[in-house]
């Protein structure tokens, strides 16, 4: 009853008036549903036509689609048979880390990346049981295990031209030719000396590969990279320190908001020179809209996490970004997270979506950002539509519509030499990378995200070339309700939630929907899960050997028959005290995840299986 | 006894002297602003009061003495009616100047009570003017200086030396990370306390050009003697010429043996402490070094900021200042001169 | 009979007591001029460390407080706090528990300081000077509950995420593999 309370208030602490149905088929996972009902015909919201193309049974890139849909056109599997969803095919690819990477189909071969040695295997659909074809082994620096800040993960590799392409721990991007494995180039665009590494998946717009760094936590400076697809030859690179000229910014350059005007704001709002080790990497989801040839993402988080060593707005660290994919020029963009106190990355997917708004049709992105809000901006000018919360937030208290300004919470600033504690969302943010999808029949967003907060202390910290650059000890636990983990549906119209399952773990998988009605995602623990689209009910789970943090994909075999095919195998920053060993009794470790996952090591070991479903 | 009164004199004569020889002596009665001013005036008022009342205690004790035997005397000598009415006029007389005693006394504690909280309430109050805003913050042992500005890439981080306009006062936040430091500049201002996690404030103004020597004021450790501060009060325009002059990064040399002092810098011991402005080195554990030529004293005012300084200092600290953080650093003959050459770079 | 007994007794306290007091000291001597030997760490190997490698079992400061505390704010200002956290590690191996990858002896810790390891441990050699190198090693090792109790480290300056060392359990340390090289599938082998 008392959790039932916590959870109710939780809930009205974000504006919302809540009902639960009774508990799930699980017992202790019950679902929400929320009084905004969903309409019958959907909430109207749709994919940005022109960022999406008809279904063709593939899966050529880990959001699908160029507006990041993550949503397959394919409805064999529905909610009436998905009970019926069988294993049909599995392969252990030998690598016991987390495994974020989306499986990609491309013809009838499926190529999948492992975290780190970041192996590439590509198997024959059309072969019985869909064997092995070739595995391509890139050979990363074993030192750049040392560099990565929250497990050695990638994220994926997409496809174009014939090349399969994706990014090693040790900043190589390479392409490898998907018939026969061969590496056609390789590009080195970092340094691990200096603490860079990738871990992001690339996203291969027209002859541009574009890729970003990691490395917010080691005092990189952070940057994004068009790549010649031909070649590998790196065409444009945009920093987000720095002066104008470096950044990309030109007189196209148009932000909505007055606090994102003014020149080489890259430089005046950092102290010093500590924009050169300010930050702002690039290692989550880019979008395209063809339509407006822009593309759109988020930089991440300025170092160090102690705010106090970087007074300033830290200019562009944790701002959204709107470029020309050809030159990387800038458009536009909005900081969410100035002088950013709490390691809210502003990295998060952004889906492209055409609502209906105050009568007329609005091209707009929705944004799960760290920092608990949604934020839907219109494309072509970065205005913020609304940004609501979406989880329980005590670090600030409501972004402007006026100057798109978020109103911090003044005591929850970390300030040195005292404890900050009850900070929600924790340094992982309302959601992490997981990205969500999308589905045109429901017109719903499914958000899988977390439900942490932490108490937090900032320390002093020094830049030492090849050190971690942090500065702030850390100790996460349970948001309110005491449940870690949520998978919201969210209205993109409404700027509301719909539904919501609670999970017991942080739901640190992506989420996948279909045409027939179906959305997946996996859990921590293990369970891959289908549930209704519409309601969030659950219809099927299956347990694979291993902790669930990898991207779900859906696709056409050969034989004509749809597949659901996921990774398992736990890590990341949440699994890292089971993919790295850690030891609970220090809950600083990981960055402070680990306060908030004693319990993790008991329920899944390490694991490294693609899984791949089908009904029989 | 004229031996004696002579070496009295000529002692007091000497210390005289040598406070006055004594270059940005720590003095508070040499009052160069007007926060110090006040806190001067308090004890050129305190003091002659003080010197009064002590004169008139130690005369009534004498006094009190010399009656003592009287008394005896007149104990001896009791017996009749007589004595009782002496004893009744005598406790009345005494009454009266008891009574009268510690009125005068409660008067001149509450002026002087007055006089104080009017001083403490000058020095809280904070300027309704122009301010120069200055973070200091203490550590075992020195002192890290930082100007922030409202373009935060103007920030100004030192150590040790702090330089003030005159006539525009300049607000201080302190704060500390580690221990109980006090900063106290005599001649400036009074004592604040610097509380590990809090910040607390500080305010005064300088009018007189000129270097005053400052001091941690609680003990903090073992060497909170040697944690020295100065602070230099300059015209407006050369303190915005040292500002502006502070904001640059710190240049690559161009002779060849400081340039080999710069790989030393950045391969040895140095970089895990200190930070250099324009270079790899960006550690804070220690004093920022981009602009150490431009401070006349090393080692929170320890030693001058002289080449053999720096070589004996870097050589080995702990035999200048035992139990100060910084370690020897053991780099042979030719490795020390280019670091030192180097650090003498670093106008 | 009494006095017979005592007076042994009473000796025998004296000498426990200047025992005890001299340990104490050693427990307590702050050495800030010391120039202890850099460890020979070029043939180091964590599994054949002999005894007589010219290092105490502890190190030349497993025992003393000073060291140890010296040893525990140079494990934050050296950035090892951003890879071990307070000892449960995070982008490097957890420092806390029983197992050692490159051996769990003092100088194996001084050669993995100063020489580095190749999954990402840094070589700090030019940059750390043996003696602080040593106070390094004193406080890893009481990490997990090696060198003397009493001169462990008792309470942190910083919000508590962790038992204090002096608290912690002594590990009994274990020599484990390096991390496992991957072995993927042979190209013709199939599930």
């Amino acid at each position: 009853m008392s959790a039932l309370c916590a959870c109710a208030l939780s809930l009205n602490g974000c504006g919302l008036d809540v009902h639960r149905t009774p508990a799930g088929a699980e017992g202790q996972q019950p679902h929400i549903v929320l009084q905004t009902a969903l309409p019958p015909g959907g909430t109207g919201a749709q994919i940005a036509a022109a960022a999406t193309a008809p279904e063709d049974g593939q899966w050529i890139r880990p959001a699908k689609d160029f507006a990041s849909s993550r949503f397959s056109g394919l409805n064999e599997i529905t909610t009436s048979n998905v009970a019926q969803l069988k294993p049909a095919w599995t392969f252990p690819t030998g690598v016991l880390r987390g495994q974020e990477a989306a499986p990609i189909v491309v013809g009838h071969m499926m190529y999948v990346v492992t975290a780190y040695p970041n192996l590439l295997y590509a198997f024959d659909l059309s072969k019985p049981g869909a064997s092995l074809k070739w595995m391509y082994n890139p050979k990363p620096a074993t030192s750049s295990q040392g560099e990565a800040c929250c497990d050695v993960v990638n994220r994926g590799a997409s496809y174009a031209d014939g090349k399969i392409i994706y990014a090693t721990l040790d900043n190589n991007v390479v392409a490898v030719d998907a018939e026969s494995g061969k590496e056609v180039w390789r590009t080195k665009v970092g340094d691990i000396n200096k603490g860079e590494t990738m871990t992001m998946a690339p996203l291969i717009v027209k002859d541009r590969v574009l890729v970003g760094n990691s490395g917010g936590e080691m005092g990189v400076r952070g940057w994004i990279k068009g790549l010649d697809l031909k070649t590998g030859a790196v065409k444009w690179t945009a920093m987000h320190t720095g002066p104008d000229s470096v950044v990309l910014i030109g007189p196209s350059f148009k932000p909505f908001y007055k606090k994102d005007q003014g020149t080489d704001l890259g430089v005046k709002t950092w102290p010093g020179t500590t924009w050169q080790i300010g930050g702002g990497g690039m290692w989550g989801w880019i979008s395209y809209d063809p339509a407006l040839d822009l593309i759109f993402y988020g930089s991440s988080n300025p170092g160090p996490w102690n705010p106090e060593q970087r007074p300033g707005d830290n200019k562009w660290t944790s701002t959204f970004f709107a470029r020309r994919p050809e030159t990387g020029e800038a458009i536009w963009a909005y900081q969410m997270n100035p002088h950013d106190l709490h390691d809210y990355d502003g990295v998060n997917e952004s889906i492209l979506l055409d609502i209906p708004w105050h009568g007329s049709k609005r091209g707009i992105l929705v944004h799960p950002d760290r920092n608990g809000y949604m934020y839907a901006l219109d494309r072509a000018t970065g205005e913020v539509l609304y940004a609501n919360p979406y989880v329980h937030i005590t670090s600030s208290d409501s972004v402007s519509l006026k100057t798109g300004e978020l109103a911090l919470n003044p005591t929850k600033e970390p300030k040195m030499g005292k404890i900050v504690r009850d900070v929600c969302p924790a340094a992982p943010g309302g959601k992490d990378w997981q990205p969500s999808a999308f589905s045109p029949r429901t017109g719903l967003m499914y958000v899988p995200h977390q439900n942490l907060c932490m108490d937090e202390q900032p320390t002093a910290v020094s830049y030492i070339s090849g050190t971690p650059y942090v500065g702030m000890d850390v100790r996460m636990k349970p948001g309110m309700g005491g449940n870690r983990g949520f998978v919201t549906a969210w209205n993109p119209v409404t700027g509301k939630p719909v539904w919501r399952i609670s999970e017991p773990f942080p739901v640190w998988s992506g989420a996948l929907a279909t045409a027939g009605d179906v959305v997946f995602y996996g859990t921590m623990e293990g369970w891959f899960k289908a549930v209704d689209a519409r309601t969030g009910a659950p219809l099927w789970k299956y347990k694979t050997t291993s902790g669930i943090i990898g991207q779900p994909v859906a696709f056409r075999g050969p034989d004509g028959k749809e597949y659901v095919a996921v990774m398992s195998g736990v890590g990341g920053w949440s699994g890292a005290i089971v993919a790295g060993g850690l030891d609970p009794r220090d809950s600083s470790a990981a960055l402070g995840f680990v306060g908030a996952m004693r319990d993790l090591p008991r329920v899944t070991p390490k694991g490294g299986t693609l899984y791949v479903f089908s009904l029989r | 006894m004229r031996p004696l009164t002579r070496a009295v004199t000529i002692a007091a004569a000497a210390l005289a002297c040598a406070g006055c020889s004594l270059h940005n002596a720590q003095n508070a009665l040499d009052a160069s602003g007007p926060q110090s001013a006040r806190i001067a005036g308090l004890w050129w008022l305190m003091l002659p009061i003080a010197a009064v009342v002590w004169v008139i205690v130690i005369a009534v004790m004498l006094w009190g003495a010399g009656r003592k035997r009287s008394v005896r005397e007149v104990m001896e000598t009791r017996g009749g009616t007589e004595v009782v009415a002496n004893d009744e006029a005598r406790s009345r007389r005494m009454t009266r100047i008891v009574a009268a005693g510690a009125i005068v006394t409660a008067v001149i504690l509450f002026l002087m009570l007055i006089a104080d909280f009017r001083v403490g309430q000058a020095l809280t109050m904070a300027p309704s003017t122009k301010v120069v805003p200055i973070k200091v913050v203490g550590h075992q042992f020195w002192w890290e200086v930082q100007y922030p500005d409202s373009v935060p890439n103007k920030t100004v981080i030192t150590a040790n030396e702090i330089h003030i306009p005159i006539g525009t006062p300049v607000v201080m936040e302190l704060s500390s990370p580690d221990v109980i430091h006090s900063f106290w500049v005599p001649s400036l201002t009074g004592k604040k306390d610097l509380l590990p996690g809090y910040t607390r404030s500080l305010w005064f103004r300088a009018d007189t050009a000129g270097v005053y020597r400052g001091q941690c004021a609680e003990f903090c450790g073992l060497e909170h003697a040697k944690m020295g501060v100065l602070v230099i009060a300059q015209k407006q325009q050369d303190f915005d010429a040292w500002r502006a002059a502070q904001l640059d990064s710190a240049t690559t040399p161009s002779d060849s043996l400081a340039q080999h002092g710069k790989a030393v810098f950045l391969g040895t011991t140095c970089v895990m402490c200190h930070a250099i402005s324009g270079t790899s080195a960006g550690a804070t554990t220690g004093p920022n070094l981009t602009h150490l030529a431009s401070r006349s004293t090393i080692a929170a005012g320890t030693l001058q900021n002289t080449d053999a300084n720096l070589y004996a200092w870097i050589s080995d600290p702990q035999r200048i200042k035992p139990g100060v953080l910084m370690p020897a650093t053991k780099l042979d003959p030719r490795d020390m001169q280019a670091l030192v050459a180097y650090l003498r770079h670093l106008k | 009979m009494c006095s017979r007994f005592a007076e042994p007794a009473a000796r025998a306290g004296i000498v426990v007591l200047v025992v005890l007091a001299l340990a104490a000291c050693s427990r307590e001597r702050r050495t800030f001029h010391d120039s202890p030997p850099a460890a020979s760490v070029a043939a180091e190997s964590a599994k054949a460390v002999r005894s007589d490698s010219g290092v105490s079992r502890d190190g030349p400061y497993g025992n003393n407080a000073w060291a140890l505390s010296q040893g525990k704010q140079l494990f934050s200002a050296f950035n090892c706090v951003g890879c071990h956290s307070h000892g449960g590690g995070g982008m490097g191996p957890p420092l806390m528990d029983s197992a050692w990858i490159y051996g769990f002896e003092p100088a194996n810790i001084y050669a993995t300081i100063a020489n580095g390891r190749p999954n990402g441990m840094p070589a700090f050699k030019s940059r750390i000077t043996p003696q602080q190198t040593w106070e390094l090693v004193a406080y890893v090792r009481s990490m997990s509950g090696q060198g003397s109790k009493a001169a462990r480290t008792n309470r942190s300056d910083e919000m508590e995420v962790r038992p204090a060392e002096a608290q912690t359990k002594t590990e009994k340390p274990v020599l484990v593999t390096p991390p496992p090289t991957v072995t993927p599938p042979a190209q013709e082998g199939h599930p």
